[in-house]
């Protein structure tokens, strides 16, 4: 958009504020977030590929009597070996909890602008529909769909999302609102461009820094989401193995063999802290030209 | 509880963690200056107080001596009040307030002579018009209480003398002392309230907070000699098994029933604390529909109880602490099974009969579980594990409990349920008959049927059971019950506990009965 005659750019290129995401990663906290959320991605993605050569076990496979020494961490509550089912049960979290922030973020991102956009009648009922969808408590409304439908992938996904959009919507309609005044914009209009075109290459270019704040800070609530559903037993179903589910089968025995609870407990931390350090520079670095400097 | 209650958020559920971990770590710190490491022996003491932690029980918690329903219910029921019979120890059916109770030739007329003596908490003697008086307010038809689905066969209890009373049946039962020995059928006074829950039992009710504790007080006026020994009886309700372990080992309370058997050994190791180990004859069965495909070939549901490894599954859900099931329920029933072959895991003639059955590349099935009880969802992971060596390729439905006994309950094709130590018959009358009230595998066999209708009214007990023993094989042939083990019962309790024994009904603490506990040294 900002495009600058090649004359102008050589003389000032040393003052150009770097882009947005340069300014998030020279922000410290960034560098740290990046590297835990990093971390636990690796363990996550690379996990399951590394069983059962790694441990010796499948994430499944019976090694010995229920919370005992065998292994490296011992065993979980049906004797089967904790480290195993840790390097294999953060993958379907994590790809649960991308899918659904990418599905609110994909609803909830086109209700925001075409609410701003068409202002008026159809952005209030929008909007105050909206505002109904807020008041339900996001946990609750997912007991209440995962009890009806049945714990599946599929539902587990699309709640999370469905329930996640209305929050994105708000975020996205006023920072739309913001920008569809200006002047481009009306310019645009009055070449009679589509309005989704306008939507889509004029206003989304530039609404982008609230959007990825948004995405980050919705990708740490769905991790949240899917773990503690998983843990309340209607989220991932065993004998799969999962960060969540593990904490649950194995905190009766937290005292005597705490590693079942506290490597998941510490994975799903460290992950959440990550993305949320990550947000938060980012949020940083959207508001502000001269973040981490 | 899965699946109750409102959900904790994340933060919630770690700091709860944490600070859990904390609280764990301090009290395995401060340990109380007055522990005891040896078992108290010799002549039991008079005195003291005994306080138990239960979990479960809530707000509907009742004194009513006919209608309990929570552990706790239990727990009180049968310290307050006393039945005619009861089951011992090892299950076997004795004496309370009765002395006796034989049926007469057609086992249509049962007499029962009353223990002579035995006066209820207020002093009043115990009298067979109490006796008629409480069998009619259990069936009383207005307002039947747990125990009336077992005496629909009772027709009149009829008062012969102060001592002596008969009951009149309208249908030949020849183990109606069975029925009589429940513990939800404690005799009270003919002007029984509940508001003044008088019994005969060892101990009166001094306070009741439901949900909350109890509190029991001696009974002096006991039948027994010397007992109880105990001055008083607490009796807590825990919301969940942490609260409870972590109640016992800081030593707020003196004995806890029934702890996770995963965590057995390791409590064990803590040297103040005693471990109850019971065997019971307690079911976690598997549960195949057998009107209702697959199941509703016989060799399916063989080859189903073949892909069991039945020592495994007691290992990894028990942590070793049950006994080989082989698909028969009942074992302490005078005419069980015994000589019927242990059955073992055999995959290769699974694989077989699931071939002759038309599923030769193995089948996919959908498993229902909940966590109706300890071990449950354990249960069924471990089935699904084993069972994929035959070709079974097992799909776990976990729902919650309120689910799992909603609707579908009993029409699940595969599922799962829990029964507690019951002798043959009334087993087959709550489980096994079409017109049973809980039938889960919609067992309905002619000629079994056959053979319990004759064993119901056959007064002679050899041959009885010899009859039970023929309706036990048909079970072991083509039943639709997967039985891979019975799970024992443990509790555990400070070592200054006394008097404690094990005991196969699969209630916990020696069956509840606290009044041969005494407390070995002053705490």
């Amino acid at each position: 958009m900002s495009t600058v005659d090649d004359a102008v750019e050589q003389g000032v290129a040393v003052s150009r504020p770097p882009r947005l995401l340069a300014r998030m990663m020279r922000q410290r906290q960034a560098k740290v977030g990046m590297v835990l959320t990093l971390a636990v991605l690796l363990v996550a993605l690379a996990g399951p590929l590394l069983l059962p050569w790694l441990t010796g076990h499948t994430s499944t496979e019976f090694t010995g009597r229920p919370f005992t020494d065998t292994g490296v961490f011992g065993t979980d509550n049906l004797g089967r070996d904790v480290l195993s089912r840790f390097l294999d049960g953060g993958l379907r979290l994590i790809i649960y909890a991308a899918l659904a922030t990418a599905l609110g973020m994909v609803v909830g991102v086109a209700v925001g602008m075409t609410a701003a956009y068409s202002r008026g009648r159809v952005d209030a009922l929008v909007m105050r529909g909206n505002d109904v969808l807020l008041a339900l408590p996001q946990l609750v409304f997912a007991l209440l769909a995962i009890t009806v439908l049945g714990p599946q992938g599929w539902v587990l996904v699309v709640v999370i999302g469905i329930t996640h959009a209305p929050r994105i919507a708000r975020v996205t309609r006023s920072a739309t609102a913001s920008v569809i005044t200006e002047d481009y914009i009306r310019a645009s209009e009055m070449y009679a461009v589509p309005k989704w075109k306008i939507l889509l290459t004029e206003v989304l270019p530039n609404i982008t820094g609230p959007l990825m704040v948004e995405l980050g800070l919705r990708m740490t609530y769905s991790i949240g989401f899917v773990a503690a559903l998983s843990f309340l037993g209607l989220g991932m179903q065993p004998p799969t193995a999962d960060w969540g589910l593990m904490i649950n089968e194995s905190r009766i025995a937290l005292v005597v063999q705490p590693w079942g609870v506290l490597l998941p407990v510490a994975a799903i931390a460290v992950l959440t802290v990550g993305t949320n350090l990550l947000t938060d520079s980012l949020a940083r670095a959207s508001a502000n030209m001269n973040a981490g400097k | 509880m899965p699946g109750s209650g409102p959900a904790p958020s994340r933060r919630a559920l770690l700091g709860g963690g944490v600070a859990l971990g904390l609280g764990l770590l301090l009290t395995a710190c401060g340990s109380p200056e007055a522990s005891v490491l040896e078992a108290p022996a010799g002549e039991p003491l008079r005195g003291g107080s005994l306080r138990v932690g239960l979990a479960g029980g809530g707000a509907a918690d009742t004194l009513d001596p006919h209608s309990p329903v929570s552990t706790t219910d239990i727990a009180r029921v049968v310290n307050l009040y006393e039945s005619l019979l009861y089951r011992d120890e090892d299950f076997a059916l004795k004496p309370l307030l009765a002395l006796s109770a034989i049926p007469d030739a057609t086992a249509r007329v049962w007499t029962v002579a009353l223990r002579p003596g035995v006066n209820f908490h207020d002093g009043r003697p115990l009298t067979a018009t109490d006796v008629a008086a409480t069998f009619a307010r259990v069936t009383n038809p207005e307002d039947p209480k747990s125990g009336a689905a077992a005496l629909s066969i009772l027709d009149e209890v009829k008062v012969i003398d102060d001592l002596t009373v008969e009951f009149r049946l309208n249908t030949p039962t020849a183990t109606f002392d069975d029925s009589l020995g429940q513990y939800a059928l404690g005799i009270v006074p003919a002007d029984f309230d509940v508001a003044h829950p008088v019994g005969t039992g060892p101990f009166k009710a001094d306070s009741f907070d439901p949900g909350l504790r109890s509190v029991f007080i001696r009974n002096d006026g006991y039948w027994r000699d010397h007992q109880p020994y105990l001055d008083e009886l607490v009796i807590l309700n825990f919301s969940d098994d942490d609260a409870m372990l972590n109640a016992l080992l800081s030593s707020q309370v003196d004995a806890i029933g029934q702890i996770p058997l995963a965590l057995l050994e390791v409590i064990a190791a803590d040297p103040r604390i005693s471990i109850l180990n019971s065997e019971t004859g307690a079911w976690l069965p598997f549960t195949m529909r057998i009107d209702k495909a697959p199941f509703d070939d016989v060799r399916v549901r063989q080859a189903f109880r073949l892909a069991v490894d039945r020592q495994q599954m007691i290992e990894q859900v028990l942590s070793g602490n049950g006994a080989l099931g082989n698909d028969l329920y009942a074992p302490f029933d005078p005419g069980y099974a015994g000589n019927l072959p242990q059955r073992t895991q055999d995959i290769g003639r699974a694989k077989e009969l699931l071939a002759e059955a038309g599923y030769p590349d193995g089948l996919d099935i959908e498993l229902v579980t909940a966590p109706i009880q300890a071990g449950a969802v354990e249960a069924a992971q471990v089935f699904a594990q084993q069972a994929k060596a035959a070709g079974i390729r097992v799909k776990i439905r976990r729902v919650d409990t309120t689910t799992f006994f909603g609707d579908d309950y009993l029409s699940w094709t595969f599922a799962q349920d829990f029964w507690y130590t019951r002798n043959f018959l009334p087993q087959v009358n709550s489980s096994s008959l079409p017109t049973s009230p809980f039938n889960e595998t919609h067992w309905d066999d002619p000629e079994f049927l056959q053979l319990v209708e004759a064993a119901t009214t056959e007064v002679d007990e050899t041959k009885r059971n010899a009859l039970i023993t023929q309706a036990q094989e048909i079970e072991y042939e083509r039943g639709g019950y997967i039985i891979w083990g019975h799970p024992n019962q443990a509790d555990a309790y400070q070592k200054y506990v006394a008097g404690l024994i094990p005991n196969k009904t699969g209630l916990a603490l020696s069956g509840f009965e606290f009044r041969r506990a005494w407390i070995g040294v002053t705490k």
